[in-house]
């Protein structure tokens, strides 16, 4: 149906970057996917997908999934990743479920297919997995009581059975979500303009933080939580918030620097993009650089930086093309020299590192 | 610019035999049929017509019937489930469906979906190829599609029932009667199709090993319709012809873990039509009123469910004036105001006139010529000027060519325009300029028809993701179709016996001028074949559909297509005398439980069964 389609677009319309949580204390290291990025690519009218490109990018496989797996479905609107071992989490937003695989060899394992409703992002502790559920979705104009706006959930899955054992109502909309000293934090950019925080250990919420409206992408690091937050019309910002006191501060953006996202933090530098360009400041810094490191050439109307993350010192761009057939991930240097491309999926959102 | 089709107007009767009656429905004074200019202002281009004989041989859903009879295009997600169309290699909003020659489709999304139609609701389904916008308005560029109810001015009373069971618990009920006498004609119809539609996925199974099936995919479709015709006197009648329908589904799943959804569609369709013919002056007037309603509830749980409607009230006059002996005249005004809301649109209306004019030269038994223009004003858009120019004749009893070039276009729908957000209040109707050329042949028993055609597709409407975080329609593509269409049927009858074969073949090609591309879902190939047999009171037949493959990507990947499928169905009845007629039926579906599906990630039904009981009284 076209109108629940349209849905989706709005809703898989932030572009994907992954917080990744990598619990890799029992990882073992052999099998094909080993040692390797994975890209994701969400689909549209047919099933996503998972590129591979191995750390030396001289290995590639376009959809790991279907070639370990065969037809099985691994389902619509493929969202995120999280890890826990040697196994990788793979949700579906779109079909309500997540797929369990060996993240070494991409073999399935199980799948969770209840207690789910367009699940988001997710993240483990102590053997549970924490994700995100955005439930239904208001119609565009309903009024702001409307169950869309209130029913989203966070679904606590144990991992041994791989079964929803509980959920925690946030009674509000929730998207990415973040781990950290025990706390479990919750961005949603369109409807939200509180940070949401879960204690796990009692499933309830705490006190929400005020960061404001539109925030979307963060990243912890040394006990502080970068989020950035990129409102229409006005200059985006990266509010810090320091997690021992929810005390606030800010990095300010130029006034006419809009529409910033993609937050990722590597080596002590905060990266971002803003439309078809990749900016970098230092972590200490007070005000957001609008000099590009450098820029990338996209034909995707809606799909410009689609997917981005930098690690290992390589910058990874996926652009969204035209989310009905195969597009690009590109990987630069951090001084921005094209290292290399990729033909991957329809949609590619995201890409996480299985190292 | 460019070539098109052509064709002729024969008649393919399947199974059993029935004859081609092109002209004889229009000229038959007993018979009024409310689309009185379809046949005889259109010889030009290629007209089937599916009579009601083909009808009953067929699985009630209009997608069934024209997908086996047809070379029209079916895309299908699932059995039962939303169908639309593409015709000669355009998108589903290209092809119009008139209901007694009135424009169906959908205000709110362009297209109209196949499955909400049940066959044996109407006397004879009639496809046309080829544009039809100076006639028939939006969305005839590939093709019409033409529903008909036939009023029967003379004494007549008339029971028809059918009785269906078949596999997943599919149930039809579909009753006809007709009443009627010199001066007064009444239709009452009701059909009732309902299954559980819980069919095993042929050679699927999950990742445990357990049996894939069609999950959350039931459906009913019920339909009244009433139609009454009055001869005030001789020369003039009154008709009423009115419909209403209702299609609940659920829609089926792609993954066991999908949210269950399920979506309503309702129609009411109404159409009061007065027409006079005096001397040489004709005048036919036609009050319409439509309404569709779609609630789609994205968890069948909950009662929570968006919604969509549009109410629309058409007026028409004709006015004919026969010139010469061979040449008429013929000036329409019309008028259509058409208000649409929900819960994704607002509340919006839109008001459409439009002027048109044609010329029909019948300069002899074996020349025709047509002509005609139409320009509409509209509050939304602006409207690109329309004809149609045509000629057909017909060189010797075995040859008939046919010609045809004309202007067609599609307007941009309610959601087009409308949705919230993304809707895009600047844009253009889509246009196309085509072209045919057709040669009929026949022979003895056989005819032969052989259609080319080009067309060439300005502003095509698509959803692109637009500023923000909306996707919103623009008038962005330009296409180029071309192809071959054949047609061919034959029919005899030795004492008791009866045979007729029939077959359809289309060869499409459809390209994105900008990518050079295939479109996505449009087959290089498609071939119906029909092989039916009668002796006695026995009849027997069989029906052949292969699809070609299609590309589901726009940069037409050739490892994601859907690869091409044959499917083959059989049946055979006996009458056993009582009544007027009285059959009972059998038919082995997918006989040989071909694995298919026409759209990705929805697979059609193995082998399966169906058995009928048809009474007449």
């Amino acid at each position: 149906m076209k109108f629940s389609k349209f849905f989706f677009v709005a809703l898989v319309s932030v572009s994907a970057f992954v917080s990744c949580t990598n619990n890799d204390d029992d990882k073992v290291d052999s099998g094909d996917y080993n040692e390797g990025i994975l890209v994701l690519n969400e689909g549209s009218a047919g099933q996503g997908s998972v590129s591979y490109i191995s750390n030396d990018l001289a290995t590639f496989t376009q959809d790991a999934y279907t070639k370990v797996n065969g037809d099985d479905l691994l389902g619509k609107y493929v969202q995120s990743v999280f890890f826990d071992g040697d196994k990788a989490y793979i949700i579906s937003g779109g079909s309500n479920k997540i797929t369990v695989v060996n993240r070494n060899t991409f073999k399935i394992i199980a799948k969770i297919e209840s207690g789910l409703v367009k699940p988001r992002y997710g993240v483990v502790k102590d053997g549970k997995a924490y994700v995100t559920n955005a439930n239904t979705y208001a119609d565009w104009g309903a009024p702001a009581d409307a169950p869309g706006y209130k029913d989203d959930y966070v679904a606590v899955i144990n991992l041994a059975t791989n079964l929803v054992e509980s959920k925690i109502e946030l009674n509000a909309t929730a998207n990415r979500i973040v781990l950290e000293n025990g706390k479990l934090y919750i961005s949603e950019p369109y409807n939200n303009d509180k940070l949401l925080v879960v204690n796990p250990a009692t499933k309830t919420l705490e006190t929400p933080i005020a960061v404001g409206s539109k925030a979307d992408t963060m990243e912890s690091k040394d006990g502080i939580l970068y989020v950035l937050r990129s409102s229409n019309g006005v200059a985006s910002e990266i509010v810090k918030v320091k997690l021992s006191d929810k005390s606030m501060s800010k990095i300010t953006f130029p006034a006419d620097f809009k529409n910033a996202k993609n937050l990722d933090i590597d080596q002590n530098k905060i990266y971002y993009t803003v439309g078809t360009s990749v900016y970098g400041i230092a972590i200490t810094a007070a005000e957001a650089s609008n000099t590009a490191i450098f820029s990338y050439t996209s034909a995707s109307a809606y799909g410009k930086m689609y997917g981005f993350a930098v690690k290992n010192n390589h910058i990874f761009i996926a652009d969204g093309g035209d989310f009905s057939a195969n597009s690009k991930a590109f990987v630069y240097s951090l001084t921005g020299i094209l290292e290399k491309e990729f033909t991957v999926g329809v949609g590619p959102n995201g890409f996480y590192f299985n190292d | 610019m460019t070539l098109r089709k052509l064709i002729f107007p024969f008649f393919v009767l399947m199974c059993q035999l029935i004859l081609a009656q092109n002209d004889s429905i229009t000229n038959l004074k007993e018979v009024v049929v409310s689309d009185r200019t379809l046949y005889s202002n259109n010889k030009s281009q290629s007209i089937q017509v599916l009579n009601d004989s083909v009808i009953s041989k067929n699985q009630s859903s209009l997608t069934n019937l024209l997908n086996y009879n047809s070379v029209l295009y079916f895309k299908e997600y699932g059995r039962g489930m939303l169908s639309t169309v593409s015709f000669r290699g355009t998108t589903a909003s290209q092809t119009a469906v008139i209901w007694n020659g009135i424009n169906v489709n959908s205000q709110l999304n362009g297209s109209a979906d196949f499955n909400t139609f049940t066959s044996p609701d109407f006397n004879t389904i009639s496809v046309k190829a080829g544009g039809g916008s100076v006639s028939y308005g939006s969305g005839a560029i590939g093709g019409t599609v033409h529903l008909n109810n036939n009023l029967v001015f003379k004494n007549k009373f008339e029971n028809d029932l059918r009785l269906d069971y078949g596999s997943f618990n599919t149930i039809g009920v579909n009753y006809k009667m007709i009443l009627s006498n010199k001066k007064w004609s009444t239709q009452v119809g009701f059909s009732r199709n309902s299954s559980d539609n819980d069919y095993d996925y042929v050679g699927l199974y999950t990742w445990k090993g357990v049996q894939r099936k069609n999950e959350n995919g039931q459906y009913a479709t019920t339909n009244l319709s009433a139609n009454v015709g009055y001869k005030i006197k001789s020369n003039a009648v009154l008709t009423f012809y009115s419909q209403s329908s209702n299609t609940d589904r659920h829609l089926s799943l792609v993954s066991e873990s999908d949210s269950k959804t399920k979506y309503i569609n309702t129609f009411s369709r109404n159409l009061l039509e007065y027409t006079e013919t005096k001397d040489r002056f004709s005048s036919n007037y036609k009050v319409a009123y439509l309404t569709e309603q779609y609630q789609y509830f994205g968890d069948i749980e909950s009662n929570f469910f968006s919604f969509g409607k549009s109410e629309s009230l058409i007026a028409k006059m004709d006015f004919g004036y026969q010139v010469l002996e061979s040449i008429k005249l013929n000036g329409i005004l019309d008028y259509n105001r058409t208000k649409g809301f929900g819960s994704s649109f607002g509340d919006n209306t839109r008001q459409i006139g439009a002027i048109a004019f044609k010329a029909v030269e019948q300069y002899n038994d074996k020349w025709q010529n047509e002509l005609g223009f139409r320009k509409e004003v509209s509050s939304d858009y602006d409207s690109p000027f329309l004809f149609s120019l045509g000629s057909s004749y017909i060189f010797n009893s075995f040859y008939n060519l046919k010609v045809n070039l004309s202007r067609n276009f599609r307007i941009p729908t309610f959601n087009d325009l409308y949705w919230e957000s993304g809707g895009n209040p600047d844009l253009k109707p889509e246009s196309s300029y085509q072209a045919e050329v057709g040669n009929v042949f026949k022979y003895k028993k056989f005819t032969l028809s052989e259609t080319v055609y080009f067309i060439k597709i300005d502003d095509l409407i698509r959803w692109v993701p637009g500023k923000g975080d909306n996707w919103s329609p623009e008038n962005t593509d330009r296409v180029n179709t071309y192809g071959a269409e054949t047609i061919f049927g034959w029919s005899n009858t030795y004492d008791a016996t009866n045979f007729a074969v029939n077959a359809t073949y289309a060869y499409t090609v459809s390209k994105n001028v900008d990518t050079n591309k295939q479109l996505f879902f449009v087959p290089y190939h498609k071939v119906t074949g029909s092989f039916a047999y009668s002796y006695s009171k026995f009849s027997a037949n069989c029906q052949f559909l292969y699809n070609g493959f299609v590309y589901t990507r726009s940069d037409n990947d050739p490892n994601e297509i859907i690869e091409g499928y044959p499917v083959s169905n059989v049946g055979f009845d006996y009458d056993f005398g009582l009544l007027n007629s009285s059959k009972l039926g059998f038919q082995v579906l997918n006989v040989f439980n071909q694995k298919y599906q026409s759209l990705e990630d929805r697979p059609m039904p193995g082998r399966n069964f169906n058995m009928y009981i048809i009474l007449k009284f």
